[in-house]
């Protein structure tokens, strides 16, 4: 083993990397030994510190990235091998093309030789930056043993959409963004391309059923929606042996898959592929069936759940003149018609004639259209681009106009270009002040030009720059947002996604965070990204209403495809795991239980300890942790959530919870349906401190079913009846009396 | 790592404390494959250094309450803080006599006593106390004791090239600041403005890089006083905060103690207790204990000593911060001698300087760390066994290795108990003669103390009973480092030198020469006066 140089000479004189330990500051903790990808750094036994084998660093700079005291450098390049380069093909004849743009990779050679790029990171951050978090190294390593079966076999654990997302995420600012190339500055494993040829070589399996029952079997869920998040949801309730009926408003399934993303991203063969595969399983699929909210209360008698993923269809308007002449329209809607007459060989100027329903004046006219009219698009974001370049397909002039800076844009350049290259206009800087009709029909734009100086500022539209423009369309593609109505009642509906002042620790340990924003995710802070995505995933594994959770668009607002599926997935697993039942189901007892602790000399603790022993003796899982531990994705597994707090106060005044516990039940999640207990331990009065804890729980919808004040004198004896009490009341049976001589409620107030 | 997946059941189950079998899998822990951590070695390598559980005092539930406060630190600082506000505002505005200046009184005939017989008995007590780190550390934080998440300030890191030579920047900064208190007269004590500019002094450097730098760079690199306490404080009774259950600190993903928690902050002094071997960088701050998810860190007692004779792993700025150190108390007892007083005068004639003249400052500081470094040579070269293979070791100033290394660190660290007392020692005149000058120093304050008041001239001890006492001190203080010494190159040196009993003889008689010398300075020092 060579060792390390700590004085590296300038880095461009480097041939190879060379990495440089300061044993000053090196603590021997190994974070970097247990991380490093290629096993080049190794402990020092003598001097308890971390050495590197420089032959074996490829630059990757992990160990920098995790090292928590900053004790180790890497200078030098990194050695890995050019990626491959991914084609995309321009149509020579825009007009009425069909084909996929987009190609993906051709033959195994190349598809190994970039698998080899892959560092089969120990901590891989790629994981962490995919939505769905999909095992990359993992299937990149199947791939590279040719074995495509254990390939969606890794796959299928995360994803039921992997031809999808390979196709339609933005992989840069996720899985590709956060590769450990690419947070140290070079050119990630073409991640979706490798998962694209995956799902190109083999195809994605059916949803497997259980032979014998699952976890879900008996389970009767419904699911409103058939977009991505209900695909995900209703494959995984599938799967799991549940009866899963699926209402959609539209007369296809597949949501945004169907009519959102146009055939030259997403063919639709394989926009169509999950839904054929789920009804052959025994999907329920009722279409054309719009839920309304009062509907949501008829479900949850016929169904044991609701699952909510309506999406968020609510086009955003811009509030100028002239929205609602004739010729004006919500992206959707374009959409959908362009692909119905795309599909059937038509023109823009059969358009209207096509019949779709949704125009913002609801009045659809026979309008200009035909080669050489002008359709103006409103947003040069992704959807935007899909409305240009579809119109293109259509035969008409299409222009996108963006209010925003091109420097600030939230655009996809590679989008960007291909509309471009596909003859698309997109001017940024510039927004519609108004818009001008003739005979109710849209005729005129007046376009004006603004100014952003920074990203985060909003643009400023300057005087006396307007220009008319004539048009034939226009097409709102600002976005969407979420019908509030659906969520009106929901708890914290539309969840905002969120990072933790402190992140999990997990994901700081991994060092994605350390390098926040690499160039080849347009300097985006991929770490943050990831874990304000994961909050997202996370929050959808909490009921929203009493046997009812919210996943996808219908949560969060407008999203990404692999986030939608992602929660989805995530809600259909709380929904096995709490096993809900409808009224008059025989409600099962609680199959795991987290016992929350804030305990300062130790009685509190002693006293969670106690209720877990006893309880645990029911086979129930069980989990004691303090509260600063007791995260939402711990809380997520609770079907009893047992919460304990020393008594805060002076003897008579201002004696409550302590000040700890007020501020964890504050920041709650939503608990409906989800049963607790509450209590507390106590020096000379407990006062109300028991009725403020349950206030909390019950403001977050849980049913308190029982609390316990302990005072001093007696406490383990007291402790264990309280529990054997708790576990009579909620362990019927049998099998609940074990180790219990005779079960008591004495200290159990109800 | 948790091995569950969300379509399988658990095959293997998860750590204790972190996430129960049969929950839902967390997809990305499934992916997560981690190395396993080098435990080889391991026991043997902390086996001598890692204190016995039940010297634990977080143990007792009550200390374990005070520790976990997060207001138990601040608690120590505000004390100081105002104290030393007191300093700086009293030693401008009070009255200009030193003995009946509230500022001078209390920094120089208390306090830097008390700092000694703090690092002597405990190690980095007054670190866990101080009020220029803690003022820094407060801005830094934009908290007194909450647990903040955003930082004021940079954020910087030493840049390694500097950070390479450890704790003799430090050393340096003490040495600097002690050329500049001999110039200004300040601990004499002098005029009591100069002992507020000192104080404003640091606490605006500290300020400066605690706002620069990350952590506590600052007190770790910088500090005058850093590389003083951190090696004297090696003879201290407290190891500090450590692992209770090293292998759950190796087995931990996630290192709160190193990274911070809600809990906790990162470790200011980038010390994980898993592996500290010696309380030499432990700051006391109780950070790591109030971090720790898994309540694995103790607050430990060790015999006194265990630092200086256990640690395997060695350092060589702290060898030459204990010689050059060495060579400052030498320093600081010869020029109380007429010899030097002479010698001093000529030099300052002819250089146009005045005392203290910076080259004999610096030369017979750099002479007598010389002479320790040349007696290590001479016996090295005389006892090593030719055949004794030198560790291969890195580039970097800490990591080289030599046969002049292998003997010139532990025989070094077998001086600090000499060292310390010797420091220690000096202190004590001032301390004996004049610590009764607070009471109307504080007096002073509110207009009630004078120099006519009986205690301000009222010694606790007189000459030559303080000579006794210091010479006393030296005598404990040299025991303690014939002994450290003995162990040492018995434990460290014996295995490599030709003549194994030579060597230790070699060592115990270095540690008493040192002594000796100091001793016989003392009393020189008093004959002088």
């Amino acid at each position: 083993m060579t060792l390390t140089p700590t004085r590296p000479t300038r880095e461009h004189d480097l041939a190879s990397p060379l990495v440089t330990v300061l044993t000053d500051r090196c603590a021997g903790c190994q974070e970097c030994i247990v991380r490093c990808p290629t096993g080049a750094l190794a402990m020092d036994s003598a001097r308890w510190v971390a050495v590197a084998d420089q032959a074996l660093c490829v630059g990757c700079r992990q160990c920098v990235r995790t090292c928590p005291f900053s004790a180790i450098a890497v200078a030098g390049p990194l050695l890995v091998t050019e990626r491959i380069a991914l084609h995309t093909t321009s149509p020579a004849v825009v007009e009425g093309d069909l084909g996929e743009t987009r190609q993906g990779i051709v033959g195994w050679e190349d598809a190994l030789a970039e698998a080899s790029r892959c560092l089969d990171c120990p901590d891989p951050t790629c994981v962490r930056g995919c939505p769905t978090h999909n095992d990359i190294p993992s299937f990149v390593r199947a791939l590279s043993a040719r074995d495509l079966d254990e390939a969606h076999r890794v796959l299928r654990r995360t994803s039921v959409l992997p031809d999808v997302c390979s196709r339609v995420c933005d992989q840069a600012v996720q899985c590709e963004g956060s590769c450990s190339w690419s947070l140290a500055g070079g050119r990630p494993v073409a991640i979706g391309a490798l998962e694209r040829f995956i799902t190109e070589q083999a195809p994605v399996p059916p949803p497997s059923l259980p032979a014998g029952g699952g976890p879900g079997t008996g389970l009767d869920v419904a699911v409103v929606g058939a977009g991505p998040a209900g695909i995900a949801a209703a494959w995984q309730l599938a799967e799991a042996g549940a009866h899963v009926t699926v209402f959609e408003k539209a007369g296809t399934p597949g949501g945004l898959l169907g009519w959102g993303i146009p055939d030259f991203t997403l063919p639709s063969a394989v926009a169509e592929r999950p839904w054929e595969q789920l009804r052959a399983a025994g999907v329920e699929l009722v279409c054309e069936t719009p839920v309304s909210p009062e509907d949501v209360e008829r479900l949850l008698g016929e169904h044991d759940a609701v699952l909510l993923a309506h999406g968020a269809g609510i086009p955003v308007t811009p509030p100028i003149p002239g929205v609602d002449l004739d010729g004006v329209e919500d992206a959707s809607s374009f959409l959908e018609r362009a692909h119905a007459a795309l599909t059937t060989g038509s023109r823009l100027a059969d358009l209207d004639a096509a019949g779709a329903a949704r125009s913002i004046s609801g009045k659809n006219g026979p309008g200009a259209g035909g080669s050489g009219a002008v359709v103006l698009v409103l947003g040069a974001g992704n959807t935007a681009m899909d409305v240009a370049r579809s119109a293109r397909r259509l035969g008409a002039r299409a222009v996108c106009i963006d209010w925003m800076d091109a420097r600030f844009a939230p655009v996809r350049p590679d989008e960007l270009e291909e509309a471009r290259t596909e003859g698309v206009e997109v001017r940024f800087a510039s927004t519609v002040v108004g818009l001008d009709g003739e005979d109710g029909r849209v005729t005129l734009a007046r376009i004006a030009r603004t100014r952003q100086e920074q990203a985060d500022r909003r643009p400023e539209i300057l005087a006396g720059t307007t220009e008319a423009v004539e048009v034939d369309r226009v097409v709102l593609a600002m976005g969407y947002r979420l019908d509030t109505s659906m969520s009106t009642g929901r708890q914290d509906v539309p969840f905002k996604k969120t990072v933790e002042e402190y992140p999990d620790r997990r994901t700081v340990a991994s060092g994605i965070l350390a390098s926040s924003s690499p160039e080849f995710a347009r300097h985006q802070p991929v770490g943050r990204l990831s874990l304000a995505r994961e909050s997202a995933r996370v929050a959808a594994a909490f009921p929203r209403g009493t046997r009812v959770w919210v996943a996808g668009d219908a949560l969060v607002g407008p999203s990404t495809v692999v986030e939608a599926m992602a929660q989805g997935k995530r809600a259909a697993a709380a929904i096995l795991e709490h096993q809900p039942r409808r009224p008059g189901g025989v409600r099962r007892s609680p199959g795991h239980v987290v016992v929350v602790a804030d305990s300062l000399g130790g009685h509190t603790r002693s006293v969670a300890d106690t209720i877990a022993e006893v309880v645990g003796t029911t086979g129930a899982t069980v989990e004691v942790c303090r509260l600063q531990d007791a995260t939402r994705a711990v809380l997520a597994r609770a079907d009893l959530l047992v919460v304990g707090t020393w008594t805060e106060g002076l003897v008579v005044a201002r004696v409550g919870p302590s000040s700890a516990t007020k501020e964890w039940l504050a920041a709650l999640p939503p608990l409906a349906g989800t049963r607790a207990v509450v209590f507390c331990t106590y020096g000379v009065s407990p006062k109300d401190t028991l009725a403020v804890m349950r206030r909390a729980l019950e403001d977050r919808g849980a049913e308190v079913v029982a609390s316990g004040a302990f005072g001093p004198g007696k406490l383990a004896q007291r402790a264990e009846d309280f529990a054997r009490g708790l576990r009579s009341k909620l362990w019927p049976g049998p099998g609940a009396s074990r180790g219990a001589s005779e079960p008591t409620m004495r200290a159990v107030e109800r | 790592m948790t091995t569950l997946t969300e379509d399988e059941p658990a095959v293997a189950p998860p750590p204790p404390g972190r996430q129960p079998a049969g929950a839902v899998a967390d997809p990305v822990a499934v992916a997560v494959h981690l190395r396993p951590a080098h435990r080889r070695g391991m026991d043997e390598h902390f086996a001598p250094t890692d204190p016995a559980r039940s010297l634990d005092v977080a143990r007792h539930p009550m200390v374990a309450r005070l520790l976990r406060n997060r207001r138990f630190q601040f608690l120590l600082i505000l004390p100081n803080q105002i104290v030393f506000w007191a300093v700086i505002l009293l030693g401008l505005l009070g009255t200009v006599v030193p003995g009946l200046n509230f500022g001078t009184a209390i920094t120089w005939y208390l306090w830097f006593c008390l700092v000694f017989v703090m690092m002597v008995v405990v190690g980095r007590a007054w670190c866990a106390m101080c009020p220029f780190g803690g003022f820094g550390e407060w801005i830094q934080r934009r908290a007194l004791w909450q647990r903040t998440q955003k930082a004021l300030g940079l954020g910087r890191k030493l840049p390694e090239p500097i950070a390479q030579y450890g704790f003799l920047i430090s050393v340096g900064s003490f040495l600097l600041l002690t050329w500049i208190e001999e110039t200004f007269n300040i601990a004499g004590p002098g005029a009591p403005h100069s002992t507020s500019w000192m104080v404003v002094g640091i606490v605006a450097s500290a300020l400066v890089f605690f706002l620069a730098f990350e952590r506590r760079t600052f007190c770790r690199y910088v500090c005058p006083l850093s590389a003083l306490i951190g090696t004297v404080g090696a003879m201290g009774s407290v190891a500090g905060f450590r692992t209770r259950d090293r292998d759950v600190c190796v087995a931990c993903e996630t290192k709160e103690c190193m990274r911070g928690s809600t809990s906790g902050y990162a470790c200011p002094w980038y010390t994980w207790p898993g592996s500290a071997d010696s309380n030499l960088t432990c700051g006391l701050c109780t950070e790591c204990y109030k971090s720790c998810p898994s309540d694995n860190i103790g607050l430990y007692l060790q015999k006194p000593m265990t630092s200086v004779v256990a640690p395997s792993r060695r350092r060589f700025d702290v060898a030459w911060a204990v010689s050059v150190l060495w060579g400052l108390v030498v320093f600081q007892q010869v020029n109380a001698t007429n010899v030097y007083a002479s010698a001093d005068t000529w030099l300052n004639t002819h250089l146009h300087l005045r005392y203290p003249d910076p080259l004999d400052y610096a030369g017979i500081i750099a002479a007598i760390a010389l002479l320790m470094g040349g007696i290590v040579w001479v016996a090295q070269r005389a006892l090593a066994r030719k055949d004794a293979p030198v560790p291969t070791g890195g580039t970097s100033y800490l990591d080289r290795t030599s046969r002049f290394r292998m003997f010139f660190v532990p025989l070094m660290y077998g001086l600090i108990p000499v060292v310390g007392a010797d420091f220690f020692a000096r202190q004590l005149p001032k301390f004996f003669k004049h610590v009764p000058r607070l009471v109307p120093a504080i007096g002073a304050w509110w207009g009630a103390g004078s120099t006519r008041s009986s205690l301000y001239g009222y010694h606790l001890l007189a000459n030559p009973r303080i000579v006794t006492v210091q010479v006393a001190v030296i005598a404990l203080g040299t025991l303690a480092a014939v002994s450290t010494s003995w162990k040492i190159a018995g434990r460290d040196l014996a295995g490599i030198s030709s003549r194994p009993l030579a060597v230790k003889l070699t060592a115990a008689g270095l540690a008493l020469a040192c002594g000796v010398a100091a001793s016989v300075l003392y009393v020189i020092m008093h004959a002088a006066s």
